[in-house]
């Protein structure tokens, strides 16, 4: 159920206060001068975008936890598709926190509602309105729609999407790498791929080990649990295991199989699990060997384990938060460029194209 | 910062996911486990390497120290101060697998059977991973034990790593109490240990700020062309303490004073990072050999007048700190009654390059002072006056970039402005960034930093030999015009809880300069 245009009151406490679109530089200077004693930091431009109904709402409340660690300045959008005549109204306050119990610091927040035909005066709203010089970062909620344009992802430094959210992750990738065409430095965040980092770490420092070390060519299956919801994940973790140990695709009855370096077969099961965490985990056996990766429903850690008939590790990682701002925050607390992804990229497309033959 | 090893390129999950060396798994052995050290600051550091999920799977703890202890009496006495002092608290989740890694291991530093059980047991910890281990080997004692672990340690075969696999040691300051001893301490732990597998541990080079230092030269264009000689017309760097003597430490600051103490290793460090030239890569030895040129470059003051016209010392005298009295110097707890030792110390120091030639570097150091704040100045030269000068008031002060290593690590811009209104008067003001401010996420403490370094063979954060032998060098000659001449330069005296004695303002002022004010 879409709200109205005037669902939102003049005066709303989570979203500040209502101001003319023309007006907000202005007042945003006065809220300033209002109150000498607090800071207003920003590292970035934090642009939320969703076409959910109640998102405006919903968003300043995590802006509001968002910004005790991530200064910025951030503009929530919301557009209605529900309403056709054009609408645009526009609210401003500010996220003030102490700062180690003492300064205030405090981060600006502009949210945007519109209604109607959206597409260019959308853009050029957010253009107006970010703070120079300081890289924007796109949070893109929910599905893609036709105002992804090239336009709009050519001023974008970061695009962050949750693929796991899509009806179809094919097709969106498509729409992306045909949006992203002209902005070849943009590095693209799918929180799906976030939610693998604590199992990749596993993995990478299992195989820190030299014994561990000396069982990789001889991996003759993987297993992965993942939630039903979450299955792009598991996606994930498999194409970059297959691309950073050099694994070949094998045809196989059902599902997924590879052919490692020397050319033995590796089977893989992918299972799902309803009541488990986005991932479960990831076991790697090499006869009687095995390392594992898991983290139980609830917990806050991830376990490491390497067992071998007279040999056994243990060892404990925290686990990564699993909800999406929680996600955000932490891939833009780890900052950088993202490589990794873009190199695994195709591999995981062709296993969503497997995956949907053998649906 | 440091070439991919054999062990990390044969581990092809390790690609793009951390910027940093690769810690390897390995064994700690820390000497002096039952000492403060070890309780405040390796194992908590250690600790909370585990709770990020850094510290590498598979590492092992082993406590190594004089008294009687079990496992279980030494894993209470570590959890009970890692409770107090852990940055990220105390997690018995994490904590408990943690400590199963850590073992206590009895023995005098001097008694070669200890080394031989140890060794023994390092190759069952080794035979159980499957085969030769890295180990890592921290010297946390006393400093008169480093001979006696080094060299029984090159007796038992301990320093000496299999195929493969790594040997390190980590040796805390002192390097030494003066140019001879540090000589002496370094040709034993390189007849042990190879110089690329020795980390010198200065815990300075482990703070943010003074990591972020080669960050804000060389990855800002718009710094590295004003930072010269041309542009720049002093720096200052200060590290203040308005602690005394409390907590019994006077008894070793006695023996040493400030510049021992501080200026030969923690601040002349940080010079030859404001000083240093862009190194050709980030390797530990790129960096390094930039480092050590600022430090051998440094004009030496090598007769009693040349130490008494560039270095000023002084002792505090009863005052008050906060509001509250405190006592002189010389009646502080275990200082001697006629202590010659200082506890303030300014040098002004001249780089002979030709980058730096004629700028002075003035360090400041002293206990007692109003407040606790360590920073590094760089003062600009003024603009030329010739529109402001004459109608406008004077220029005020020309601009300064701060950049404070602690507290509120962070860094500020005092640049002119003109004041608001229909005339044209001047004024400055100050672009200030903290850390805390814009980066939510606190840092991790210095040794976690350091640990996780020498644990992944990065020692660009850790002293080099000839580093420490140059420092010692240009402050032997101080110690001896002090101690050692026929006319030492005078001490000088000021009231605790101030800015340190008349002396040390008027060595700035004959270059027309002043201390800023913080």
């Amino acid at each position: 159920m879409s709200q109205s245009l005037t669902a939102i009151p003049a005066v709303c406490p989570e979203l500040g206060l209502e101001v003319p679109v023309a007006s907000i530089d202005k007042e945003l200077r006065k809220l300033w001068e209002q109150d000498e004693a607090r800071t207003n930091a920003s590292l970035m431009n934090l642009v939320v975008y969703s076409e959910r109904p109640g998102a405006l709402l919903k968003n300043s409340a995590i802006i509001r936890d968002f910004t005790r660690e991530h200064a910025c300045r951030a503009i929530l959008v919301e557009i209605d598709r529900a309403i056709p005549e054009p609408g645009l109204r526009a609210w401003i306050t500010a996220h003030c926190h102490l700062a180690h119990g003492r300064k205030s610091v405090c981060c600006e927040q502009i949210s945007f509602y519109l209604t109607g035909k959206v597409t260019g005066r959308f853009r050029n709203t957010v253009f107006a309105h970010l703070n120079s010089d300081l890289p924007l970062i796109f949070w893109w909620q929910g599905e893609l729609s036709e105002i992804l344009t090239e336009r709009l992802v050519s001023v974008m430094d970061r695009l962050i999407i949750d693929s796991s959210t899509w009806a179809d992750p094919g097709a969106s990738f498509r729409r992306i790498a045909e949006a992203s065409l002209i902005n070849v430095g943009l590095i693209l965040q799918d929180l799906a791929w976030t939610r693998t980092w604590q199992f990749r770490l596993g993995v990478a420092s299992i195989f820190d080990d030299p014994a561990a070390q000396r069982a990789l060519p001889e991996i003759e299956r993987v297993e992965i649990t993942c939630h039903p919801d979450h299955r792009n994940s598991a996606l994930q973790l498999l194409a970059w295991l297959a691309v950073q140990a050099g694994w070949q695709d094998r045809k196989a009855e059902d599902g997924f199989a590879f052919r490692s370096l020397s050319g033995a077969a590796i089977s893989v099961g992918l299972a799902e699990d309803s009541a488990a965490p986005p991932l479960s985990s990831l076991i790697l056996r090499a006869g009687n060997k095995s390392a594992c990766i898991s983290q139980a429903n609830g917990s806050a850690h991830v376990e490491r384990r390497i067992e071998a008939p007279d040999y056994r590790v243990t060892s404990l990682a925290p686990a990564d938060p699993s909800s999406p701002v929680d996600l955000v925050a932490l891939q833009l607390a780890r900052g950088a460029k993202n490589p990794l992804f873009h190199k695994i990229l195709p591999r995981f497309r062709q296993l969503l194209e497997s995956d949907n033959a053998s649906h | 910062m440091v070439e991919s090893t054999a062990h990390s390129m044969s581990n092809p999950f390790r690609e793009d996911l951390v910027a940093r060396s690769l810690a390897e798994p390995c064994t700690v052995v820390i000497f002096g486990a039952t000492g403060d050290l070890t309780h405040r600051k390796l194992i908590p550091a250690l600790y909370n390497l585990a709770v990020d999920g850094d510290l590498p799977t598979g590492v092992k703890i082993i406590g190594f120290a004089r008294r009687e202890k079990s496992d279980a009496e030494f894993h209470a006495g570590l959890e009970d101060i890692n409770r107090k002092v852990s940055r990220s608290g105390h997690d018995p989740q994490v904590w408990n697998p943690f400590v199963g890694t850590v073992s206590y291991h009895q023995s005098a530093f001097t008694d070669a059977d200890g080394y031989r059980s140890l060794a023994e047991k390092l190759d069952a910890i080794d035979e159980a991973r499957g085969g030769k281990g890295n180990r890592l080997f921290y010297i946390a004692s006393a400093p008169e034990f480093f001979d006696d672990i080094l060299i029984h340690l090159k007796d038992a075969g301990l320093n000496e790593a299999g195929d493969g696999c790594w040997a390190r040691v980590i040796v805390e300051k002192p390097f030494g109490t003066d140019l001879a001893t540090a000589r002496h301490l370094n040709e034993v732990v390189n007849a042990t240990f190879e110089e690329r597998d020795t980390y010198r541990i200065d815990h300075y080079l482990g703070k943010e700020t003074a990591q972020n230092l080669m960050v804000l030269r060389f990855a800002n264009a718009i710094f590295e062309p004003l930072w010269n000689s041309k542009h720049i017309s002093h720096v200052q760097l200060t590290c203040a303490e308005n602690l005394g003597m409390e907590g019994g430490r006077g008894g070793y600051y006695d023996t040493a004073g400030a510049l021992r103490d501080m200026v030969q290793n923690h601040l002349l460090q940080l010079l030859s990072l404001v000083a240093m030239e862009p190194p050709t890569d980030l390797t530990a030895d790129g960096v390094r050999d930039e480092k050590v040129k600022v430090i051998r470059s440094l004009r030496q003051w090598d007769t009693p007048e040349k130490v008494a016209a560039n270095v000023v010392r002084a002792q505090y005298a009863a005052g008050h700190v906060d509001g509250v009295p405190v006592p002189g110097y010389r009646e502080e707890d275990r200082i001697h009654p006629q202590s010659n030792t200082e506890s303030f110390v300014a040098v002004r120091l001249l780089i002979d390059t030709w980058r730096w030639s004629g700028v002075p570097f003035y360090i400041r150091m002293g206990k007692r002072l109003p407040k606790k704040s360590t920073e590094i100045s760089i003062h600009f030269k003024d603009a030329p006056g010739v529109l402001f000068n004459a109608d406008c008031g004077g220029v005020p002060g020309g601009n300064v970039l701060v950049i404070r290593i602690q507290p509120d690590e962070g860094i500020s811009l005092r640049m002119v402005s003109k004041i608001p209104g229909n005339s044209v008067r001047l004024e400055s003001v100050k672009m200030d960034f903290h850390y805390a401010t814009s980066f939510g996420k606190t840092s991790p403490e210095a040794y976690e930093r350091l640990l996780l370094d020498a644990i992944a063979g990065d020692a660009t954060l850790f002293a080099r030999r000839d580093e420490v032998e140059e420092a010692w060098k240009f402050i032997d000659h101080i110690e001896h015009a002090w101690h050692q001449s026929n006319n030492p330069p005078p001490m000088a005296e000021f009231d605790a809880g101030s800015w340190g004695p008349k002396e040390a303002d008027d060595l700035l002022l004959q270059d027309g300069n002043a201390w800023r004010r913080l």
